[in-house]
């Protein structure tokens, strides 16, 4: 069958979603990707280790329910794994949830501190979160009309949730809200791992140091749902698997390795796809979870106002995070660190200074000498993903631009792999003689293999120009992509991506609304 | 070359100074898109007749001209005007019109098809910036030959003959065409003024040369060179639009709901909806039916000009205000372009009254006009269509 109600392009956990949710109600869906594994950025290697993403922080039960996996548990279990601030000196910090303690279990000076710090971001993630969840606000209807309603209403409770903070709080949520992550991490405590940590935190993924203004939201956007951070048990595919069978159960039809070449529209709107083997799939409804430039090449400018492509040229996504993923032919040791916590998040930032001197020669376009690097090793939390004595550690380093000078020629490639064994050896001595195979995932590799704009984390920068109705734009942030029936349902529409589904869930939604309103 | 021949002075001379520093009597210059413009040589009455009766000859280079070229340019200039550019035939120039995403006018201008793939945009807002926007993503480049090319407005009912005693046969020319009568001389049957006329295109350095021959060949047609006010009672009689006067270039403006749509204009003759998409397509599917305002071509009692006027309705509700309005010495009529709430223009047309202040000799007072909506252009003599053109 070449004939659809709706085509969604890309099989990541965006794309899964919005098919899902799409078939879900009565649509016939074919999700079209060009990797033959699905999960997009999520997708795990052919060993079953992590290749992008490794962790989850802020997946929506809002798409746990409209994919139709129910209203309580997702069907894989998730391991809650606690945060380690490595220290050159051995002093770690240990981080679960509010308590930080040293690594000894000792009383941390800052505990206290870091408590109160956590309990803010957290309330304030709460708040935010229900704007993260939905469309952001927009009225193309009526004022008086029943999604306008909504809208005030939400924005409402929005309003009311700030006033019940209280006076001073609100005060200073608005305060920070648009502030540096440097300074405000820095009011709380003096610069060391702790510091650092939450500083590394803030800028993940995104072309910024912790002392550009915004980092605070990108913090707090992290702790939506928390902050908890966990590990799928069965590694991403078991979470890969979860979301494309979700989309199977609910219909849709599933197709890898095949790269779409098109965008057709005719009379201005969307009619279909073309694809690299030649075959034509056609379907009123077409979302896409690349980027918006990228659309606008598959679809052809002329079907774009001069506007809307001047904008999404201008999306700012500048890929500064490259993976290492490294196998290992044991499990190496922090001096100073317990086994047990060798299965935590491992954060090499030692102070907020150091993420910010990280940062500077991506301005640059060269990469960072002393990296930030998150490491996990799952295999310690769930031995049934390697076997014998083997582990595999998974390694976001930034600052590698997706820009270097020069291009990422093997040459550097095998020098950020270097800068990022140099530094975990910093803490790990005898990792580098364990290392049995190393892979470095560029940004330009990331884009090239899932399609994210620029191997941006996130597929457009998560700064504040970009947020909510301007995400990825002005004029497209309601999903809706200029031609009728063409909507943008991946990481650079709002709310983002962090591996929470809700952009591709509200995309399908709003498509299903401006159909109902047909 | 550098076209500044004294920064410091700010106003560039354009292509035809010489000439015209030659013939200004009266030295009223003015700035035109950074270039010394004439606003009057002589005497704005005999520049006028001469346009109406003879011929005139007005500098138009400061115009902004900008070739588009390359495989992809039909489809780039389609999306960018709202006209069907693929009527446009080789050898043909368009009226066009193109607007923002909000199907608001950014400018209007002349659109000429050189060739299959080559075309040049002339208009009077500078647009570089926009073109370059417009062609992203299209094999097509911009070239910017606003201080390139220069161009001469030969206007008025012996125009034709004037081209004819010059050497240059245009007698096939029907309105709106366009040709290279010699290697590096291209003329068109176009002008601003509603009469018989054409513009000739050249290379700025050969400019005046070209200027000279038409001057000696004008010698027995009365032609004479003209400024701006003179040409500006020619373009108000032919019911033409002023960018900056008649409707604000929506990239101009800063304000909110400072932009017109086409159909605000009276310029809907120029929108295809039929052709596929183009800027501001979407939003003027919207706005086609539901114009806020419409442009009236009114007759105005008396005759005090009633330029920048209110207009009223029964001479109490103010509903809209006179753009450009005069005493019309061809029409013999008092005649004006207004911007009136469609509402009253289309329901309630014959209760229009413009505010005129009026000066008895330093004795200010008002005056309610009465406006006459008109449906025929003020001023549309045969002449300016025959072809072949009538000698004089």
């Amino acid at each position: 069958m070449t004939r659809f109600d709706a085509i969604v392009i890309g099989g990541g956990i965006n794309g899964l979603t919005a098919a899902a949710v799409l078939a879900r109600r009565g649509k016939s869906v074919c999700v079209l990707d060009q990797a033959e594994t699905l999960g997009g950025m999520a997708a795990p290697g052919p060993d079953g280790a992590p290749r992008g993403a490794h962790l989850l922080y802020n997946l929506s039960p809002a798409v746990r329910r409209d994919i139709g996996l129910g209203n309580r548990d997702w069907p894989f279990r998730s391991a809650p794994l606690p945060s380690v601030a490595l220290s050159p000196d051995g002093r770690h910090v240990v981080l679960r949830g509010g308590e930080a303690t040293n690594g000894d279990s000792s009383a941390h000076p800052d505990a206290d501190a870091y408590r109160a710090l956590h309990g803010r971001l957290a309330k304030y993630g709460a708040l935010l979160r229900q704007l993260a969840e939905n469309a952001p606000p927009g009225f193309d209807g009526k004022l008086a009309s029943r999604s306008a309603l909504r809208q005030m209403m939400r924005l409402g409770w929005f309003g009311l949730g700030l006033k019940r903070l209280g006076r001073d709080e609100m005060r200073n949520f608005l305060r920070v809200l648009l502030s540096n992550a440097y300074d405000t991490i820095l009011d709380e405590m003096p610069d060391g791992p702790m510091a650092g940590l939450l500083a590394a935190d803030a800028v993940r993924g995104a072309a910024a140091g912790p002392r550009a203004p915004g980092t605070v939201f990108s913090l707090i956007y992290r702790m939506g749902h928390g902050g908890e951070v966990t590990l799928p048990m069965g590694g991403m595919s078991a979470l890969c698997s979860a979301f494309a069978d979700a989309a199977r159960n609910a219909g849709c039809q599933i197709e890898t390795g095949v790269t779409v070449t098109r965008v057709l529209i005719e009379a201005g709107a969307a009619c279909g796809v073309e694809t690299a083997d030649g075959r034509q799939i056609t379907a009123p409804l077409v979302l896409t979870s690349t980027g918006a430039e990228v659309t606008c090449h598959l679809a052809g400018p002329q079907h774009f106002d001069i506007e809307a492509t001047r904008r999404m040229r201008n999306v700012r996504a500048r890929g500064t995070a490259a993976k290492v993923n490294l196998r290992l032919s044991s499990l190496p040791a922090v001096i100073g660190l317990s086994r047990d916590l060798m299965a935590a998040r491992l954060i090499a930032a030692p102070s907020a200074t150091y993420v910010e001197r990280a940062f500077n020669p991506s301005k640059y376009r060269e990469m960072s000498p002393n990296p930030v690097i998150e490491a996990v090793i799952p295999s310690v939390t769930d031995p049934g993903l390697t076997s014998g004595d083997s582990h595999y550690l998974s390694a976001i380093v930034q600052y590698a631009p997706c820009d270097l000078e020069g291009g990422w020629t093997e040459t550097a490639k095998r020098a950020l792999a270097k800068a990022t064994i140099d530094t975990l050896a910093t803490y790990m001595p005898d990792l580098p003689g364990q290392i049995t195979a190393s892979e470095v995932l560029t940004p330009v590799d990331i884009e090239a293999q899932t399609g994210a704009p620029g191997g941006h984390w996130h597929h457009a920068e998560m700064s504040l120009d970009q947020l909510l109705t301007l995400r990825p734009a002005n004029g497209l942030g309601r999903y809706a992509l200029g031609p009728a029936g063409l909507y943008l349902c991946g990481a650079s529409a709002h709310p983002g991506g962090d591996i929470m589904g809700l952009a591709g869930r509200n995309a399908a939604l709003a498509a299903l609304a401006s159909e109902g309103r047909k | 070359m550098s076209v500044f021949t004294d920064p410091a002075l700010g106003l560039i001379d354009g292509p035809f100074q010489p000439r015209l520093a030659e013939q200004s009597r009266a030295k009223a210059w003015y700035g035109w898109a950074g270039y010394i413009a004439p606003a009057v040589l002589d005497s704005v009455e005999f520049e006028y007749f001469a346009l109406r009766n003879q011929a005139s000859l007005f500098d138009i280079s400061p115009m902004h001209k900008y070739r588009i070229a390359g495989p992809d340019a039909l489809a780039a200039i389609n999306r960018l005007i709202t006209r069907d550019a693929t009527k446009i035939e080789v050898g043909r120039v368009a009226y066009c019109v193109w607007c923002d995403e909000e199907g608001m006018v950014i400018d209007d201008g002349t659109l000429f098809r050189l060739d299959d793939t080559d075309w040049r945009l002339c208009c009077q807002e500078p647009m570089l910036t926009w073109l370059l926007d417009a062609t992203w993503g299209f094999d097509a480049t911009v070239t910017d030959e606003s201080d390139t090319v220069a161009g001469l407005a030969l206007q008025g009912p012996t125009a034709f003959s004037i081209l004819d005693a010059a050497g240059l046969d245009v007698a096939d020319l029907k309105p709106f065409d366009l040709r290279e009568v010699e290697p590096g001389l291209m003329i068109s049957r176009t002008g601003f003024t509603g009469d018989l006329g054409y513009e000739i295109w050249m290379d700025r350095d050969a400019a005046l040369p070209v200027w000279d021959r038409l001057w000696e060949a004008g010698a027995l047609w009365g032609l004479r060179a003209i400024g701006y006010e003179a040409l500006n009672i020619a373009r108000i009689e032919a019911g033409y639009l002023a960018a900056g006067v008649d409707f604000q270039p929506i990239h101009a403006t800063e304000r909110l709901h400072r932009g017109k749509t086409p159909f605000e204009l009276g310029l809907g003759w120029l929108v295809n909806f039929d052709k596929g998409h183009f800027n501001g397509r979407r939003a003027l599917l919207a706005a086609r039916d539901a114009p806020r305002t419409l442009l009236l071509k009114v007759d105005v009692e008396g005759f005090k000009p009633a330029t920048g006027a209110l207009v009223y309705h029964a001479k109490r509700r103010e509903v809209g205000h006179i753009t450009s309005g005069l005493w019309s010495p061809t029409a013999k009529r008092n005649i004006a372009l207004a911007h009136v709430k469609a509402s009253h223009a289309r329901q309630r047309p014959g209760n229009l009254w413009a505010e005129v202040y009026t000066s008895q000799e330093g004795q200010w007072s008002t005056r309610m006009a009465r406006l006459i909506p008109l449906k025929t252009p003020f001023f549309a003599p045969p002449r300016a269509r025959a072809t072949p053109p009538g000698r004089i």
